[in-house]
């Protein structure tokens, strides 16, 4: 047997099972066979030697096609950044958005206890104004870190709150500001809205987009109807857009580890940090060839 | 209506096969096919959309049905069958009885809503005559009873808990003692988020489980093999979340969904009956 050109017709079979595999790791579905297809096309044509290593071939190539997706075309430093940002004078600015649930001001905490340990004063600011206990969470947060909070209670308008909050920091010297929302549904206008007025006009250094692991076609609805909102309701003729992204409860989904591929191929950003617990210390970077191992493991 | 996406992509599928000139297997498979696209888009879990593919096609022989039958009615009617049936485990839920303590222990992940749908749940049975009390066995979280008293103060119900006590499974002995001596009727017991792969947190639910002996224990999935689960709330579900996924794996589970979490606001909450639930989602009104 000689060479022989691999057509669509061998393909299609092994490209639709992979395409299962990839849903049942919780890839969002039109996303899983929108890489399959991509993986199909750069096949086509290539020699391939006998039939049983087909399945091989087709694997690598998705192998590859998964690494190269995850790993991110730039990386956020923040440490160097927030270095970077305390030479110019002034205050890195951190702001943390997500839907409901997702565990912001859990990894805000966590993000302020990786800040404060490698040197930097964090200081927390309040602006989810709306869920109850959330000040007083991030209260519990602030004590524990034994680092201060910027807050002014309930029901005030959060973007006024966040300026506020930047003008003490830069006042009292402090190096970064953890900037707290509150969770909001993707689709929901007027908090959208609201969340896109405390962008452009605070302008923050980063703008963390928290998601949380467990989510399946959802996480790529989420983060595009954050985008959306963020470039739509903003002012700005240059709007700023999620700048990364922060994945928690990465400890909840076993091997299932298919919203990082989801999150990452709609935006085009990196995963910064993944959450895998509860507690300060249970930050950690993604490991891209865990996760595409994960992500081939049947 | 919340699966609004889902809803108007099975409905168009429906629709393309009622209109469709001669009703064979083609027909039949190419709507199955757009069916099954639009349920693993809500995130329906893989095996479930094939068993439903399957036993639509079992169900419906298209080539080999009597002549005075209306095949486009029998196979819309099919479809909504399965979907019936993927939500329903097929149980009657544990319904709150008056004039005796009914304790309620709310178990779930993280994040999932615990907290504000306690809240929403006492608000409803508040409403419907019963004398309604939440208590706080969240010992972990940071603000958890901060929450908690904050949204019952809202909602004008009372409250237990404790901002000293470190042992959950003490604080929600206490509280559920205490409200059953002042006679409440529904005993809400919020507990802190947790998951699969944290052993110690199990056991210390199986505790406050132990202590309160609760009458219902309401949601989640992996729960079931730890603790008796008796009823499951769905939260999130508002917009566009894409809650088919979570529906029909908690009927999975065997346990039948009670309630709706539809906002963030204490009356964004709905009782779920699944026969209504599925024909609103297809457009049809709530018939019953």
């Amino acid at each position: 047997v000689g060479a022989k050109q691999l057509e669509r017709a061998d393909l299609e079979p092994l490209i639709e099972q992979l395409q299962a595999q990839l849903i049942t790791k919780n890839v969002a579905a039109d996303i899983g066979s929108q890489i399959c297809e991509s993986v199909c096309t750069s096949l086509l044509g290539t020699s391939q030697q006998g039939f049983g290593t087909m399945r091989a071939t087709v694997r690598s190539a998705l192998e590859k096609t998964l690494t190269r997706i995850l790993t991110p075309s730039h990386r956020v430093d923040m440490l160097a950044a927030a270095a970077a940002a305390k030479a110019e004078g002034r205050p890195y600015v951190i702001c943390f958005v997500g839907v409901n649930g997702v565990g912001k001001s859990t990894s805000l905490s966590k993000v302020a206890y990786y800040l404060k340990s490698n040197g930097f004063t964090p200081m927390l600011c309040a602006c989810d104004t709306f869920r109850a206990g959330a000040v007083e969470q991030l209260r519990v947060h602030a004590n524990a870190l034994e680092l201060p909070l910027f807050e002014k209670g309930y029901g005030r308008d959060a973007s006024g709150i966040a300026q506020d909050g930047v003008r003490y920091a830069k006042q009292m010297g402090h190096d970064v500001v953890l900037i707290d929302t509150a969770g909001r549904m993707q689709d929901n206008e007027p908090l959208m809205r609201a969340l896109s007025k405390l962008v452009t006009l605070n302008n923050p250094d980063l703008v963390l987009f928290v998601g949380e692991a467990l989510v399946g076609n959802e996480a790529v609805d989420q983060v595009r109807g954050f985008n959306k909102s963020l470039s739509e309701y903003s002012a700005s003729r240059d709007p700023r857009l999620i700048d990364g992204i922060m994945l928690t409860k990465f400890d909840t989904i076993s091997d299932k580890v298919g919203a990082a591929l989801s999150l990452v191929y709609t935006t085009g950003k990196p995963i910064v940090f993944v959450g895998v617990g509860q507690t300060y210390t249970d930050i950690r970077n993604l490991n891209v060839d865990h996760c595409v191992r994960s992500l081939l493991k049947s | 209506m919340v699966l609004a996406d889902l809803g108007s992509k099975v409905a168009d599928a429906l629709r393309k096969m009622t209109r469709a000139t001669v009703v064979d297997q083609t027909v039949m498979n190419e709507m199955l096919a757009e069916i099954c696209k639009a349920l693993l888009q809500a995130d329906v879990n893989v095996a479930q959309v094939k068993a439903l593919r399957e036993s639509i096609k079992k169900n419906v022989d298209v080539e080999a049905l009597a002549s005075g039958l209306n095949k486009r009615k029998m196979l819309e009617q099919a479809v909504c069958n399965e979907l019936c049936a993927m939500l329903d485990p097929g149980k009657e839920p544990y319904v709150p009885k008056k004039k005796q303590p009914n304790v309620i222990m709310f178990v779930g992940l993280q994040g999932c809503g615990k907290t504000t749908t306690c809240t929403k749940y006492a608000h409803l049975y508040k409403r419907k005559g019963f004398k309604c009390a939440l208590v706080c066995a969240d010992t972990f979280r940071a603000g958890a009873f901060d929450q908690l008293k904050q949204n019952a103060t809202k909602a004008k119900i009372p409250f237990y808990g404790s901002y000293t006590e470190t042992d959950p499974a003490q604080i929600a002995a206490e509280g559920v003692a205490k409200f059953k001596e002042e006679g409440y009727e529904v005993i809400i017991v919020d507990t802190s988020g947790r998951h699969m792969q944290e052993e110690a947190l199990f056991e210390e639910m199986e505790q406050v489980a132990q202590l309160t002996s609760p009458d219902d224990i309401v949601f989640a999935s992996a729960f079931k093999k730890k603790v008796a689960v008796g009823s499951c709330i769905i939260t999130k579900l508002d917009g566009h979340a894409k809650g088919g996924g979570a529906l029909s794996a908690v009927a999975a589970t065997g346990a039948p969904i009670t309630h709706i979490g539809t906002g963030e606001h204490i009356e964004d909450f709905e009782d779920f009956e699944v026969k209504s639930f599925v024909s609103r989602m297809l457009g049809k009104g709530n018939i019953k």
